[in-house]
């Protein structure tokens, strides 16, 4: 249940079916960010792929001879567009060749529409390929739907996409699941039964004799609203954090005085030894293999600087493009955690980071408010952490006595926090209280072993800045103990029940967020019986987050935070 | 923030050990504090490129040209426990498309192949009573009833005359009617004859003539010449790419061989000469040498008169995937030990050896005759007249072919004779051992 090799193998098969020659590869929009986050484009290059073209513009009028001695693979989704686009193409043929593949289900009406514009006879193969979806890490996957929910509901297209999404990786890695969701949420019953309905009806395709079936899991994210909101302090989730990753692609051109070459970077574990050790390392560990990083560089740069003899010169021209590439490799990520550090001093992240863990693992309701009214105090703080940590707070104690939340509104309208952060605070408690919670938002451990220190030791796990466990890894537990309540997640349709399943696709609507997968990441490691495949609507920070939030309840009637609306005006 | 302090601690300046307290300014600080280090990679830069111009004559550019990382066979921490898995799902729908597809374009192709028999006829008739000849071989449509042209709707008389298409008889006008010159109608019948040379004693001074046809026959005959045509036609960057691509899967055999000649070597193995090696991948430079021209051709090739952009964008791309090829795979071969490392991993592994053999010391015996016996090829008539085992005959012939490949450059050749060699000296030693296992028997026997 890989992800990214299932992607790859797919590639593979798309330029090696079509013989040696010259090649071109057609894509739509989102197929090309599929291809994108296994492949870069001299990788591409390398298996004669010379020359991209997006379908949409295909449509423009083609002066000029065709180009007859190259072969196009297309790798599109089934949509009615692309179609269309492709039927245009068909009938004006730039190419020799024509290898077509669909990313998903295709109806034979499409395939026909196809066949009757092929008057030149120029399409040599029609397949469906199951890559419907962004392979982030080995066992994690996003639809990458921005704002799936509106209203609470699923937007209709959204609902489309993820039910192929799901559908895809499903058939790529060829399982045919039993599929059960959260049963407070309709939209994960929705999405799971339109998946079955579809299993159904394509049962010669999803007929994989298997004797072990896996479980498909569909959870909504609203059971979990705090682990978004957490700053993260191992590589890959930090640097989504502060800086957002984007297909693999992290834009830092707004840090002052960067050069152009690493104004948008790449990080991908599958190019980039360095990205793929510390991708699941914490904040400390990274400053040391940094170190040992630069270290190896100066070495090798050392190394290359004595040269006397002829032997020496040949060495060094047989070392340079190594070293070349080291060297990009090591300004990349010099840059990318000089500036996760600036911001962490610049902002006390650390500070912030302790609070947000005390109040989603401890009880102690008086500390917790104090030192948030401390936090507030200090002009360092961005504005946005604070009102994530008081929406934390009021998450955590909206049922406590002495519950202070509208004082520290106050406080931070006392700050000049403009109103439209603050209403954030609504948003998530309206989201998080429009599922009746059948789970304990915080998992408070009693005797929670306090660890000042940060970084003890190399493990990390015990820090005080990584006590917050996420609910995915508890539900897990449960699944691994066969003790996953029956009626709190049934199952879809009829179906024989199977209480141990060894191969689990989890699927969260409303988004994961990389804490998860770093979970998910230890629990495959822990349990080497089980295999966790992690997927969601979209891959969360905090940003996205709350912007998906307010999406989701900006209409919606404000049921449960009426003492908090006097205080904000939105 | 004293507790971060530890982790501080790693931004140290490996030069004077000074902490800058963040990598940035560690960069920083070495460019500024140590830029006289700087300033010597820099000239050796300098140095390098000329020296690589000489050695591969490639520009510094290419060298310099930011790639995105290529490729590495990484062992992730994250996927070790992954087994691999069985390729994904797939569908094809080809068949079913054929199908739809043939059903529609059926009838256009015996249409065409029907009018391209009829062109053949046509042309091979000769020049008296033409007219009835071509409405013998193609039944022309009873004009009688036909009061306007089919095609443009106006009405025939004495100004506009009925005229019928040669090729499938129909009606049309004059306005209408398209005229197929004879010697296009002469390559389109037997497009490889007249490629060259048009063939002049068929057309029998009608070089001037051409066939009266309509539209439809028109743009059906016109379309399958454009097939042709371009079947027909080799782009020069097609053939350079082919041949690129040829050296390419030729170098991949020869870095492949490079490769194990190099494992052997450093592992001590006296399997491949140190000198076979050294020429090996002097080749294999010349090839990259080879390689690197023709693809520097193709980027260079003028643009099409009527030609897209892509072209150039192919040119461009297909030059840049030649060059990271040649930077990734082929200048990084592992460079050769010399004769003295090489003597030293000899000595080192003959010691392990030795001390192996005196573990097992039951074989030394063994090894020992497969190794005394006229290692050298040249003393082949002088072992095979010494040896009556014709086992080692066999052995001493095979030991010459081998001599003889390796003056040939033959390597490949080397290592299966090599190999050949090997499953010899196993049968041999096995024939030894049962000989000595009949000899003790035997003795057994006798003693009992």
């Amino acid at each position: 249940m890989n992800v990214i090799a299932a992607v790859k193998a797919y590639v593979t098969k798309i330029t090696e079916e079509s013989e040696p020659g010259m090649k071109v590869l057609m894509m739509d929009k989102e197929t090309t960010s599929i291809i994108s986050m296994v492949y870069s484009q001299s990788e591409i290059q390398q298996k004669e792929v010379y020359l991209l073209e997006r379908i949409s513009d295909s449509q423009t009028p083609n002066s000029g001879t065709p180009l007859r001695y190259l072969k196009c693979l297309v790798f599109v989704r089934p949509t009615t567009e692309n179609i269309k686009s492709l039927c245009y193409e068909l009938t004006r043929p730039k190419y020799g060749a024509y290898y077509i593949y669909f990313s998903n289900i295709i109806a034979k009406a499409d395939i026909k529409l196809l066949a009757e514009h092929d008057e030149q006879e120029v399409v040599k193969e029609v397949q469906e390929l199951y890559m419907d979806y962004l392979a982030v890490n080995p066992y994690l996957f996003s639809i990458g739907l921005i704002n799936p929910i509106k209203d609470l509901s699923w937007d209709s297209d959204a609902l489309q996409r993820s039910v192929s999404g799901v559908l895809s990786v499903l058939l790529s890695l060829k399982k045919c699941p039993l599929i059960r969701y959260q049963a407070n949420s309709s939209l994960c019953n929705k999405l799971g039964s339109k998946i079955n309905d579809i299993i159904n009806k394509e049962s010669t395709l999803f007929a994989f004799g298997q004797s072990s079936q896996a479980l498909l899991l569909i959870l909504d994210r609203r059971d979990d609203p705090i682990t978004p909101l957490l700053n993260q302090w191992t590589y890959q989730a930090m640097v989504h954090e502060l800086l957002t990753i984007n297909n693999n692609r992290v834009n830092l051109s707004k840090i002052p005085g960067i050069p152009k070459e690493l104004s948008e970077v790449v990080l991908s574990a599958e190019q980039d030894a360095f990205y793929a050790k510390n991708i699941f390392l914490n904040y400390g560990e990274i400053g040391q293999n940094i170190k040992q990083l630069m270290d190896d560089f100066q070495l090798k740069a050392k190394s290359h600087q004595k040269i006397e003899s002829i032997a020496d010169m040949k060495n060094f021209v047989d070392a340079y493009p190594q070293f070349k590439k080291l060297s990009g490799n090591v300004s990349k990520h010099v840059t990318v955690v000089g500036e996760l550090s600036s911001m962490v001093n610049k902002y006390h992240l650390l500070d912030v980071s302790e609070i947000e863990q005390e109040i989603t693992s401890q009880n102690d309701h008086s500390g917790h408010l104090q030192n948030i009214k401390k936090l507030i105090e200090n002009e360092k703080v961005r504005p946005l952490d604070l009102v994530k940590l008081v929406i934390l707070y009021t998450l955590r104690y909206q049922n406590h006595a002495n519950n202070e939340t509208t004082h520290l509104i106050e406080m931070l309208k006392k700050r000049n926090i403009p109103d439209h952060l603050l209403v954030n605070i609504i948003y998530v408690s309206e989201y998080s209280s429009s599922i009746s919670s059948q789970n304990d938002l915080y998992n408070v451990q009693d005797a929670v072993k306090i660890t000042k220190r940060f970084f003890k030791g190399l493990s990390g796990v015990d820090n005080v800045y990584t006590q917050h466990k996420p609910l995915l890894q508890e539900i897990l537990e449960e699944i691994v103990k066969g003790k996953l309540k029956e009626n709190l997640y049934p199952c879809v349709g009829v179906n024989t029940f199977n209480n141990r399943p060894q191969e689990i696709i989890v699927f969260m609507v409303g988004g994961v967020t990389y804490e998860e997968s770093l979970a998910v990441h230890y629990f495959n490691k822990n349990h080497p019986s089980f295999k966790i495949l992690l997927g969601g609507t979209s891959i969360h920070n905090s940003n996205t987050f709350l912007e998906e939030v307010k999406n989701a309840v900006f209409n919606i009637p404000k049921k449960h935070s009426r003492k908090l609306i006097r205080h904000i005006n939105h | 923030m004293a507790e971060a302090n530890t982790f501080r601690e790693g931004f140290l300046c490996p030069v004077c050990h000074k902490d800058l307290r963040s990598p940035q300014k560690l960069i920083t600080h070495f460019q500024d504090s140590h830029s006289e280090e700087q300033d010597i990679l820099k000239s050796i830069k300098e140095f390098y490129g000329k020296a690589k111009k000489k050695i591969l004559k490639l520009e510094e550019q290419d060298l310099d040209i930011r790639s995105e990382p290529i490729q590495e066979k990484l062992t992730l921490d994250y996927d070790e426990f992954w087994k691999p898995q069985p390729s994904g799902s797939s569908r094809s729908h080809i068949d079913f498309f054929r199908a739809i597809r043939r059903r529609r374009l059926d009838h256009q192709t015996a249409e065409t192949n029907k009018l391209i028999i009829r062109l053949d006829r046509l042309l091979r008739l000769d020049g008296t009573a033409r007219k009835q000849q071509e409405q013998f071989l193609v039944a022309w449509i009873d004009g009688t009833t036909v009061s306007r042209c089919p095609s443009c709707a106006s009405s025939f008389n004495i100004a506009r005359r009925q005229h019928h298409c040669r090729l499938c008889g129909s009606i049309m006008c004059n306005d209408c009617s398209v005229f197929l010159p004879f010697d296009r109608a002469h390559s389109i019948v037997a497009p490889v004859q007249n490629l060259g040379i048009s063939s002049k004693e068929g057309l029998k001074g009608r070089n001037n003539d051409s066939f009266r046809i309509c539209s439809h026959c028109a743009s059906m005959v016109e379309h399958r010449r454009m097939i042709q045509a371009e079947q027909m036609m080799q782009p020069i960057i097609s053939q350079l790419y082919a041949h690129l691509q040829n050296l390419k899967s030729n170098i991949q055999s020869e870095v492949d061989l490079y490769e194990k000649m190099y494992r052997s070597l450093t592992d001590g193995e006296s399997t491949f000469k140190l000198q076979d090696a050294q020429t090996l991948k002097a080749s294999i430079g010349a090839k990259a040498e080879t390689i690197d021209t023709i693809s520097k051709k193709i980027a260079s090739l003028p643009e099409d008169e009527s030609s897209v952009i892509k072209i150039e964008a192919l040119q461009n791309s297909i030059r840049r995937a030649t060059s990271n090829y040649i930077k990734d795979y082929l200048l990084t071969l592992p460079p050769l030990p010399s004769v003295q490392e090489l003597a030293a991993i000899k000595r080192y592994r003959s010691l392990r050896y030795s001390e192996e053999e005196e573990q097992n010391s039951d074989k030394i015996e063994i090894k020992r005759v497969t190794v005394t016996t006229g290692w050298s090829p040249s003393s082949l008539e002088k072992s095979v007249q010494s040896e009556g085992d014709p086992l080692i005959d066999q052995m001493n012939i095979v030991r010459n072919y081998i001599a003889q490949a390796k003056e040939a450059q033959r390597f490949e050749e080397v290592v299966s004779l090599e190999e050949n060699l090997r499953l010899l000296k196993e049968a041999y030693r096995q024939s030894q051992l049962t000989k000595i296992d009949e000899k003790s028997e035997s003795k057994l026997q006798k003693n009992s």
